[in-house]
């Protein structure tokens, strides 16, 4: 899709940047540096290949910030003006967490060529009136949950583990809808500091099936 | 924060009593995600008040006549309150300084702040001229890296569709 003037800018929360990320951006170059991996590793990372989209590392979560989001992956489309014509929302592009999530990337994937192919005629592309309604800018208490969240990762960071967690927990409590908060936290720490685990938080909610509300699309208009 | 005469009057009337509460100590901000050490910051009565080189230091914002402002954009104080925001040190000596009040500056552009006393770190969040950015359905600009460290900002992007995606390792 590359060729129509479209580009994936895929963007990694990572509080550990990419130290962490790193090796899920461009596997081959992360195996080509560690000859004693597993040898299926290697394969896997093979067949993944080159890189082929924009790939950045965001240590700040500044992108969920900037755009209010609670979980990843969440996709946003963008027009050629800068404009946002689909807002946040589940962007699965392939497979590996099906079992996880129950989603199909496929009506995604077929939802995201319909507008590479058609542009602002796309049935996917959201009217203004329609998303004027569903992006609003962050209240104040999500506002603050971020705010005590990034003071958790600069605490963290100076290397105060103990003194972060009280920021994190308090920016999960501001936010309860953010899984970021909670995974980013349990990933840099544990998940006892925090008296709970991910799987816990799963089931509270009702499962990993519910876990990704799966994204609005007109379904039967795909076919055309 | 409303206006009026009475609370006007009682700010005079904490600035008159504050200073003897001031407690001067060493600061971390973080200001838009850039983290600065304030070697000489005071902090009364729960607020932080920075001298205005660390201002600038700081978050690039600076006191002019027309209000707390950076590049294009500008915060104009309230006049009756600049007392609430600039404190100039007493005296006419050369080593004077101009305070200025990063928390109340941060309730007048609302944008929120955490704190960590024990480690007298202070984290400002987006301002709402920065939340507000969004409901406008424009997408909020942002400058990352790659892996290789090479930066890439978004509007370099326009003219072509974009599917912005979040992911993460953990």
């Amino acid at each position: 899709m590359k060729d129509k003037n479209f580009e994936i800018i895929s963007v990694a929360q990572d509080t550990g940047g990419a130290k962490d990320a790193g090796p899920w951006i461009d596997p081959l170059q992360y195996v080509a540096a560690k000859p004693d991996l597993p040898k299926e590793t290697i394969e896997t990372a093979k067949k993944i290949g080159p890189l082929t989209y924009t790939a950045l590392i965001d240590e700040k979560h500044l992108v969920s910030k900037l755009y209010n989001m609670v979980n990843v992956p969440t996709g946003v489309w963008i027009n050629e003006q800068g404009r946002i014509v689909r807002p946040n929302e589940v962007a699965f592009v392939d497979d590996r967490f099906k079992k996880f999530s129950g989603l199909d990337s496929e009506p995604y994937l077929n939802a995201l060529k319909d507008w590479v192919e058609k542009g602002e005629r796309s049935a996917y592309v959201m009217s203004e009136d329609h998303l004027q309604k569903i992006v609003t800018a962050q209240s104040p208490s999500i506002a603050l949950a971020a705010a005590e969240f990034g003071l958790g990762e600069q605490l963290y960071k100076s290397g105060h583990q103990t003194e972060a967690i009280a920021h994190f927990k308090e920016a999960q409590r501001l936010n309860p809808k953010s899984w970021n908060y909670k995974r980013q936290a349990y990933a840099l720490t544990s998940e006892k500091d925090y008296g709970t685990t991910f799987r816990d938080e799963v089931q509270k909610i009702g499962g990993s099936k519910v876990y990704y509300p799966p994204p609005e699309l007109p379904g039967e208009k795909k076919q055309d | 924060m409303k206006a009026s005469m009475s609370s006007g009057l009682l700010l005079i009337l904490l600035l008159a009593t504050v200073p003897a509460a001031a407690k001067e100590l060493r600061a971390t901000i973080v200001y838009d995600d850039a983290v600065t050490d304030i070697t000489s910051a005071r902090e009364e009565a729960d607020q932080l008040w920075i001298t205005t080189a660390d201002l600038k230091r700081a978050t690039r914002f600076e006191v002019k006549p027309q209000g707390v402002c950076r590049d294009e954009l500008c915060f104009p104080l309230p006049k009756a309150k600049r007392d609430a925001f600039i404190h100039k040190d007493a005296g006419a000596s050369r080593l004077s300084q101009s305070w200025f009040n990063m928390t109340a500056f941060a309730q007048l552009v609302h944008q929120p702040v955490a704190h960590d006393a024990a480690l007298a770190t202070w984290y400002f969040g987006l301002r709402s001229d920065q939340r507000q950015q969004l409901s406008s359905l424009q997408a909020p600009d942002f400058t990352l890296p790659d892996l290789q460290g090479k930066a890439h900002r978004l509007s370099d992007f326009r003219g072509k569709k974009i599917l912005l995606v979040t992911w993460a390792s953990w």
